[in-house]
């Protein structure tokens, strides 16, 4: 008891994506899904790799976990609700925890799980409550009596009469008492089902009628369909309807389900076995959409990878878990070894595609989109909205092999690769990855925003930031300056190029936002800005502005207005790479050699700030490096000095 | 005089002829954390392979790692061997988009039935348009709470951090990279004493004898930071004190990685960009690892040169056990001087004048007043072909202008012979302490199968210098080494 209260306080958030399987670390089965409290709460058994000593081919489960969402996509694991050596009536080290089921009444919730007892054979069924549905549980000291089978299944109807329906010698059901703890009646097969195998009842109610559904195998040596039967009576007799979901195509023996509807929509429940291609004792929940037809009837339910659930477009999406595609598409594990890393798709010609459905664009905004892909020759896909032929949003080319200055080879490696965005798609809306070329891999696609280094100036003056940096300036576009890699870029060389006039008035202009100057062949033009950053980020300014970024020169001007004069202080500067600092038309410091941005990493003589108008220039080169620069003023005792405005030159 | 003899020592160091760095093949760049494995030392480095030392002085290539990439580190954890590495980016062809990987080893001995490799697992990216570069990761597993991190990334944009399982070596589920410095690369992460610190390259590699990289530091009470530098300056901010730059001959030291040997004896590893005694290559450099004020800066290399070795317990000299010769010295009483007499150094007393009264065969050792005397000076030379250890060659330590060589005998004494021989008790593995001492220890006690790691010389009274178990917490294990006169 306190060791479940204990591993129920461990909640694990895991960010679990929206796909089929929806656990995507271990093993889960037999899913029951209950909406409490506006959330759906999964109640799995939990398979695992059978420990030495135990029958390593058959179903092997110690413990329960419970799981709960508010959206179908991201799932929360609450952790283990019961292990196996805790329940006082159940056999030690017995690993056979199987179907559960959870329902509340009156506020309580009910947990019923059956269990190999520690007297006697086959499997008893046992209760346990909590007052919140992920626990803590308290197990009853003894199964429930007169039930001898699996797979419980608890209905509370309307009349607030509840029901057991369990699978044991067929499928059985009986009236439970109030205390929800004992039968009412004595348990009694169900009458009307179809011949053949069956386990794993689930009964609810809807629009008058009550459903029996349950695993069949309907052909002799068959493997398990999901089924169904409907009654206007809890315990039948049963008028048997026919398949909800048909025999898993990969042999995978068992199914197992529930029904829940949530938000509106109807959802199935149920399970196969993907990460453990080889072995379908270890299973993963799913979740797709159920409907039902106007005379109540279900219609059968096709399983899917890409499951339920809207996914965020600024989230990855694992595209290998497709709604549709082409017929050559194959998905594959990462690692056979490690199932749970999860799979990618190839798509292996030009014409290839795959389609993924609801994804939420309302995040998007100044975005690119990112991918993980591989290829073994230079390949081509295309993003899309809809279908395979719907409006292209980014182009992604996949570029393994190049030759020239940046020979590379990384034809079969995986690598992140990012496209503009020609098209932004609005709201939810489907998804469909194109091949255009030679074979190619992907994992998943992201699309991001971009990060914001620069707002526009306002209208009104700026203070230093709290730390004394100066925030505003105003930048020219780059000039071209091109440098061998690696300079160190020396004092002659410096005080030659920065002092040579690139453009007119170069030391004594005030420039205004939007102003242009002639440099050379290149007209450029000033941009009034306010870095985000303490530092203001060159390489960022250019790359926004789709200039140059690399071997550039730029020029940097601020006018600073001082309410009073202030005497001996320095300006402090970082910059990336070297730079020459201009105050009310003087020089007052060179940072040369091999910069980076340091804070405070040069210091000029002391200066004096006038009262009134300060004109404060800079010149920054630039190597390979992301040009970058910090500056403020210190005080005597190398406080920042803040108590100044910054102004528009006007 | 003095000045002369400066120039002539000054001149001897430009043409040292061993290497500033380690010896054998010791080319590699971006070397990680030095692993143990089956009694061998490892580092991997960028490319596919890196080096394997047997003694963690002679070095050679020959260890494997596929996924090429650059940089990697390698801890062990429990009985395996976790290796993170950076497939691409760092500018490299594919820009800056770069893919973190980790895999396990069961050994890292390529010829072992068990190397084998697990499946590369990613643990972080960058997309090459964001601000970061994922290479270059540095792994630290917390020793107070067991958590796993790694910082990583270049000069394009910022140092992070992220947390791994140290169970799987995947990332922690739902973990958030944190930004934790700029303007640096080649980061690495360590645990101290309640900080922690991040060790990052600053400057530039890859330009050989030209290249200015160098190693500074931050350090933080908490691993996701600030880290702040010695004047409070947030590595964020471009703040870093140094631990490592330019000297000895090599330059562009880079990739730090911390190797505890035992308490109070650290070692650090890297790469110099250029060894300007090996044709400007790259290669592996191991120093010792000195704490001054909970910050950490690398030590210097021993030299070899005559020393005054004193103890840290009294600051007595380690000395051949001889008499005492007496210098003649025309004396002056001082009320009595003449102010007109010249004035003359008088010379120190040298080996000629006093040998003659040592005895011929083995002399034993203590410790005296330090008077500058013949039997006071120990030379310290290299014997190379005796091997070595982290960071050293074995020495001989000989008394100042002959042969007589110190030894450890097999009753855990001290004495010197006549000649050294080369036998292991006259070698000697001298390493300096986090502390700025050193410890010295035979190579082999007679009469012990083993090497030993255990006993160092051990001043168990202020005279009396002995061989005891090394104790950083006590002053007796602890030497200084003061240099009379370099080789």
């Amino acid at each position: 008891m306190r060791k479940s209260i204990i591993l129920s306080l461990l909640c694990l958030p895991l960010g679990l994506a929206a796909q089929n399987p929806v656990v995507r670390n271990q093993f889960s089965a037999d899913p029951t899904a209950r909406v409490f409290n506006n959330k759906v709460y999964l109640y799995p058994s939990h398979d695992i790799p059978a420990p030495e000593g135990q029958r390593q081919d058959w179903f092997c489960m110690a413990d329960y976990h419970v799981f709960s969402s508010a959206n179908l996509t991201d799932w929360e694991d609450h952790g283990v609700i019961i292990t196996q050596n805790n329940v006082p009536w159940v056999k030690p080290d017995s690993y056979a925890m199987w179907a559960p089921d959870c329902v509340c009444r009156d506020g309580k919730y009910y947990f019923y799980f059956p269990a190999a007892p520690k007297e006697g054979r086959g499997f008893d069924i046992g209760v346990a409550t909590a007052d919140q549905p992920e626990g803590p549980f308290v197990c009853e000291q003894e199964p429930i009596k007169g039930v001898m089978g699996i797979d419980p299944c608890v209905l509370v109807d309307d009349d607030g009469q509840s029901y057991i329906y369990w699978s044991g010698m067929g499928i059985r059901g009986a009236r439970l008492k109030q205390n929800m703890k004992e039968l009412e009646s004595e348990g009694m097969v169900m009458e009307g089902l179809p011949e053949g195998f069956k386990e794993g009842p689930y009964a609810f109610k809807q629009g008058g009628w009550y459903y029996l559904t349950f695993p069949w195998v309907r052909v002799e040596k068959g493997t398990e369909t999901l089924a169904y039967a409907m009654s206007r009576n809890p315990l039948g007799p049963w008028d048997f309807k026919g398949i909800i979901m048909a025999e898993h195509a990969n042999g995978c023996w068992t199914n197992h389900h529930s029904i829940t509807q949530y938000n509106g929509q109807w959802y199935l429940f149920y399970h196969h076995n993907d990460y453990s291609p080889s072995m379908d004792k270890h299973r993963s929940v799913c979740i797709d959409r159920l409907s039902f037809n106007a005379d109540g009837t279900i219609m059968e339910v096709k399983p899917t990878l890409r499951g339920v659930g809207v996914n965020q477009a600024t989230d990855q999406i694992e595209v290998d878990r497709y709604s549709t595609a082409s017929e050559d598409v194959t998905i594959q594990y990462h690692d056979t070894l490690n199932t749970f890393r999860g799979w990618y798709a190839e798509l292996p010609k030009k014409g290839s595609f795959l389609c993924y459905n609801d994804v939420d664009f309302s995040g998007v905004d100044d975005a690119y989109l990112t991918a993980n892909v591989k290829a073994n020759a230079n390949t081509q896909l295309l993003i899309r909205e809809k279908n395979e032929k719907g409006k292209v949003i980014a182009k992604i080319d996949i570029v393994c092999v190049s030759e020239g200055q940046y020979r590379r080879d990384q034809r079969g490696q995986w690598l992140h690769v990012t496209a503009p965005l020609q098209y932004v798609p609005k709201g939810v809306t489907d998804l469909c990855i194109t091949c255009e070329g030679e074979d190619a891999c992907v994992d998943w696609i992201q699309f991001k925003n971009r990060q914001s280094y620069f707002k526009p100036v306002g209208a009104q003056p700026s203070l230093p930031d709290a730390n004394g940096f100066i925030r505003r300036w105003t930048l020219l576009e780059p000039i071209d300056k091109p440098n061998r890699s690696n300079t160190v870029f020396t004092d002659t060389y410096l005080r030659e190029h920065f002092n040579k006039e690139y453009f007119a008035q170069q030391f004594t202009i005030l420039p205004k936002d939007g102003q242009k100057v002639k440099a050379g062949k290149q007209t450029l033009t000033w941009h009034a800005l306010e870095s985000q950053a303490y530092n203001v980020k060159l390489f960022r300014f250019s790359e926004k502005l789709q200039k140059q970024m690399y071997g550039v020169l730029f020029w940097a001007v601020t006018t600073i207005d001082c309410p009073e004069e202030i005497k001996d202080v320095r300006l402090a500067v970082g910059s990336n790479s070297a730079s020459m600092w201009w105050f009310n038309g003087e020089e007052v410091l060179l940072l040369s050699g091999d910069r980076r941005m340091v804070e405070d990493d040069g210091m000029s003589p002391r200066v004096t700030l006038k009262k009134g108008r300060n004109v404060l220039r800079g010149a920054i080169i630039n190597g390979p490096g992301m040009s970058d620069f910090c500056v403020r003023f210190l005080d005597d005792k190398n406080n920042p000095v803040t108590n100044y405005t910054i102004i528009n030159n006007k | 005089m003095e000045k002369f003899r400066n120039i002539l020592a000054a001149s001897a160091l430009m043409v040292a002829a061993s290497s500033s760095a380690q010896i054998g093949q010791p080319y590699i760049h971006d070397p990680s954390t030095l692993a143990l494995c089956d009694g061998k030392y490892y580092t991997f480095g960028t490319g596919s392979g890196g080096l394997i030392s047997e003694d963690g002085w002679s070095w050679k290539g020959g260890v494997v790692r596929p996924g090429g990439g650059a940089a990697p580190d390698v801890m062990k954890i429990g009985d395996r061997y976790l290796v993170i590495y950076g497939a691409t980016g760092g500018g490299l062809g594919g820009g800056h988009s770069g893919r973190i990987l980790t895999m396990w080893n069961k050994t890292l001995d390529p010829n072992s039935p068990d190397f084998k490799y697990t499946e590369p697992v990613e643990v972080a990216a960058s997309d090459g348009l964001e601000d970061n570069d994922a290479i270059d990761p540095g792994l630290l597993l917390d020793p107070k709470t067991g958590r796993m991190w790694v910082s990583y990334g270049t000069y394009f944009g910022n140092i992070r951090l992220i947390e791994l399982d140290p169970k799987t070596g995947e990332r922690v589920k739902g973990n958030k990279p944190i930004d934790i410095a700029i303007d640096c690369e080649a980061t690495d992460l360590i645990y101290r004493d309640g900080w922690y610190y991040l060790l990052g390259t600053h400057g530039t590699c890859c330009d050989g004898v030209n290249s200015t990289y160098n190693i500074v530091v931050g350090r933080s009470r908490k691993v996701t930071g600030p880290y702040v530098d010695n004047v409070g300056r947030d590595m964020f901010h471009g703040g870093g004190k140094m631990v490592i730059a330019a000297g000895d001959r090599v330059c562009g030291p880079g990739h730090f990685g911390r190797t505890v040997i035992d308490e109070g004896v650290e070692v650090m590893s890297c790469h110099y960009e250029a060894d300007f005694n090996m044709n400007g290559r790259s290669v592996l450099g191991i120093r010792p690892l000195l704490w001054k004020n909970d910050w950490p800066v690398a030590g210097d290399r021993l030299k070899e040169g005559t020393y005054e070795i004193t103890s840290e317990r009294r600051g007595y000299s380690l000395e051949l056990a001889v008499d005492f010769v007496r210098m003649a010295q025309e004396r002056e009483r001082f009320w009595e001087m003449d102010m007109t007499k010249p004035i003359k150094p008088i010379p120190d007393q040298t080996l000629q004048e006093v040998i003659g009264t040592w005895p011929t065969g083995e002399i034993g050792v203590r410790a005296g007043d330090y008077m500058f005397r013949p039997h006071q000076h120990w030379t310290i030379t290299a014997v190379p072909e005796a091997g070595g250890y982290l960071s050293n060659p074995y020495f001989k330590i000989t008394i100042d202008g002959t042969e007589r060589a110190l030894a450890a005998t097999q009753d855990m004494e001290l004495t010197t012979v006549p000649t050294f021989t080369g036998a292991p008790e006259q070698l000697w593995r001298i390493e300096q302490l986090v502390d700025g001492t050193f410890r010295i220890m035979p190579k082999q006690i007679p009469g012990q199968e083993t090497l030993n790691t255990r006993y160092v010389i051990y001043s168990a009274g202020d005279s009396t210098p002995t061989l005891a178990e090394y104790d950083f917490k006590s002053d007796n294990s602890k030497w200084n080494l003061r240099c009379l006169r370099m080789k």
